[in-house]
């Protein structure tokens, strides 16, 4: 029996936290197996060793979004990661269990949610229906292939796991971070909404702050992908006049490197550079780079792609 | 061994030193690098969001073309190149209305992908299919002493599901090249962050702001240089230096090399057939490398 459960001890290293004594580490053994998941081995430990570890669990099966936390470094769902594949993994016996990164810590792996709660909440996390639905003169109807694209991002369980691992939300106050991404592209792309617009102020600004680090892809529970909400939410800028210079700036360079593909099928740096950024900026950062002696590369001149209309084939099949 | 080599629009470009630096190690190890021919740019990092079939499609254009030699392996230096591709095959298989798209477009070109060619990452074919055993064969000039932060980076390494070559949380293939030079690979915190060039299109204070968090990283954990697997890291993290200093208001530099450079360095080319910046050569000076 033991043999088919493969119980082994394991040592549980939690990084423990409390306003007085600040943070501290300490050790616990467990015997699992390999049915043993994480918010298992947290409530036994509670339970049978010290009753003064505290750490948020509620529904055990990946719905709730209450136990992120780090494991061996991985921003993870505690309930649905199993502790003997973590071993396995990492060929240790020894994990360590820490309290998400960036979240202001309560008591030891419990963090403060309302930070994350008012980002959800900016996107105004629920759908505008018109007039004449509240008054139910009309019926919303969704079609099936609106559906399949909102479908994905509307699994997210705010469990805050990529806002943890998010660098850009460390570094700009004025990112949204991923989570409310993804929650508000899915009302962004929702043909039965009606505030298109609002929603636009609030969120394309925002998506140009974005460094496409695929934190957010690699550690969501759900493969909810915010960074792909992302990018769609930018293909929205063409269709928002209020730009900010960051969006504008960021809807050039993406237009510049579209017409480079499509002109020659490769990206011609010096055009990309001169169209993003103008001239003045593109001369005070050729003196920068001629500091470094990087600027020997610049006038490298690269073939263009010969058979260039097969480019233009693939790449105007539709219309921008 | 012979593999296919898609260099990319930086690598052949403002990056040319990584370009340079990887065919003179290939050579060295006996490794025949077979450029893609007729190559196209693999979108940048940033074409899915603007036209994301056009995206797949492109980068599809450029494994048919590695299918056609008779290759089962497209290597390249550059980790956005790398994870592009990766991503474009990787939504052509899972995403049935993307792929519905995409063969839409590819009707009447020359484009045919069967998936006999996977994508990789230089360092990949380097470990796997050359062996640290051999690159080690092949030092000339140890360089014991010098001490090398290792940055992956993200897209080397994320997503891990679609990457599959080590984990994104403990990655090791650069520590272990490192250590096969002779010097010391050294760890740090921000050594899997991203070093902020996909926002210098959109948001460039910010992405001043991450580069300068993984220098200053690196710098902080005893590192004397630091070595990367990407071309476009390479812009962002070498030539960018000077304006990191001023924009941050501080004297020091943490001169970022091509993780061939090093490997060439110690094969015993030099710094300047290796094509390493001004900054670099100065702290390897210093260090009693050349």
């Amino acid at each position: 029996m033991s043999e088919n459960l493969q119980e082994q001890e394991v040592i549980f290293k939690i990084k423990r936290f409390n306003p007085e004594k600040g943070f501290w580490w300490q050790e616990y053994k467990l015997k699992v197996d390999r049915f043993t998941q994480f918010t298992e081995a947290l409530r036994r430990i509670k339970s049978e060793q010290d009753p003064t570890l505290s750490y948020r669990a509620s529904c055990h099966m990946a719905v709730c979004g209450s136990c992120g936390m780090k494991i061996n470094g991985e921003p993870r769902l505690a309930c649905k990661t199993l502790v003997l594949d973590v071993v396995k993994k990492y060929n240790s016996n020894i994990v360590t269990i820490e309290p998400m990164d960036y979240f202001r810590p309560i008591k030891d792996l419990i963090v403060d949610w309302d930070e994350f709660y008012d980002r959800m909440f900016k996107v105004k996390p629920r759908l505008y229906p018109s007039k004449e639905v509240l008054e139910g003169k009309a019926e919303h109807r969704l079609k099936p292939e609106d559906q399949k694209e909102l479908w994905k991002f509307a699994q997210c369980i705010w469990c805050g796991l990529c806002v943890s691992a998010c660098p850009s939300v460390r570094i700009d106050p004025e990112f949204l971070g991923p989570a409310a991404h993804a929650k508000g592209y899915r009302f962004l792309a929702d043909p039965r909404d009606t505030i298109t617009e609002e929603r636009m102020k609030i969120l394309i600004d925002s998506s140009w702050r974005c460094t496409y680090c695929y934190q957010c892809f690699n550690v969501c529970p759900r493969d909810i992908e915010p960074v792909t909400a992302i990018k769609k939410t930018r293909s929205f800028t063409k269709l928002y006049k209020e730009k900010s210079e960051v969006a504008e700036r960021g809807e050039k360079h993406t237009e510049a490197i579209f017409e480079s593909i499509l002109k020659t099928g490769k990206i011609a740096e010096a055009a990309v550079y001169l169209k993003t950024y103008g001239i003045l900026q593109s001369l005070v950062d050729l003196i920068y780079m001629s500091k470094t002696g990087k600027l020997k590369y610049a006038l490298v001149q690269e073939r263009y792609v010969q058979n260039i209309d097969e480019i233009k084939k693939i790449m105007g099949g539709e219309s921008k | 061994m012979k593999v296919a080599y898609y260099p990319g629009c930086a690598t052949h470009g403002l990056s040319k030193d990584v370009d340079i630096a990887t065919k003179k190690v290939a050579e060295v190890l006996g490794l025949e690098l077979v450029e893609v021919p007729d190559w196209n740019c693999c979108g940048g990092g940033f074409l899915d969001e603007y036209d994301e079939v056009a995206h797949v499609a492109l980068n599809l254009r450029n494994l048919s073309q590695v299918e056609k030699l008779g290759l089962n392996k497209m290597a390249t230096p550059c980790s956005v190149c790398l994870h592009s591709h990766r991503l474009a095959t990787y939504k052509y298989k899972e995403d049935k209305e993307i792929k519905k798209k995409v063969d839409k477009r590819l009707e009447k070109t020359s484009i045919k992908f069967d998936g006999k060619v996977s994508a990789e990452h230089i360092v990949w074919v380097l470990i796997r299919d050359v062996g640290i055993e051999t690159i080690k064969k092949n030092v000339k000039r140890s360089l014991n002493g010098l001490k090398v932060g290792t940055y992956y980076g993200c897209q080397m390494l994320r997503p891990e599901q679609i990457m599959e070559f080590e984990q994104a949380y403990n990655p090791h293939s650069l520590a272990d090249l490192v250590s096969a030079t002779g010097a010391t690979p050294v760890i740090f915190p921000t050594m899997t962050s991203c070093c902020g060039f996909p926002l210098m299109g959109s948001n460039p204070k910010a992405g001043l702001k991450l580069a300068y968090n993984v220098l200053n990283s690196a710098k902080e954990a005893g590192a004397d240089i630091i070595v990367h697997p990407c071309s476009l890291c390479h812009l962002q993290l070498d030539s960018l230096q000077i304006k990191i200093q001023s924009e941050f208001n501080v004297k020091w530099t943490m001169p970022a090399i091509y993780v061939t450079q090093l490997l060439g360095l110690a094969f015993g080319f030099s710094p300047e057939e290796l094509g390493i910046g001004k900054l670099a050569m100065e702290v390897l000076r210093v260090k009693g490398v050349i």
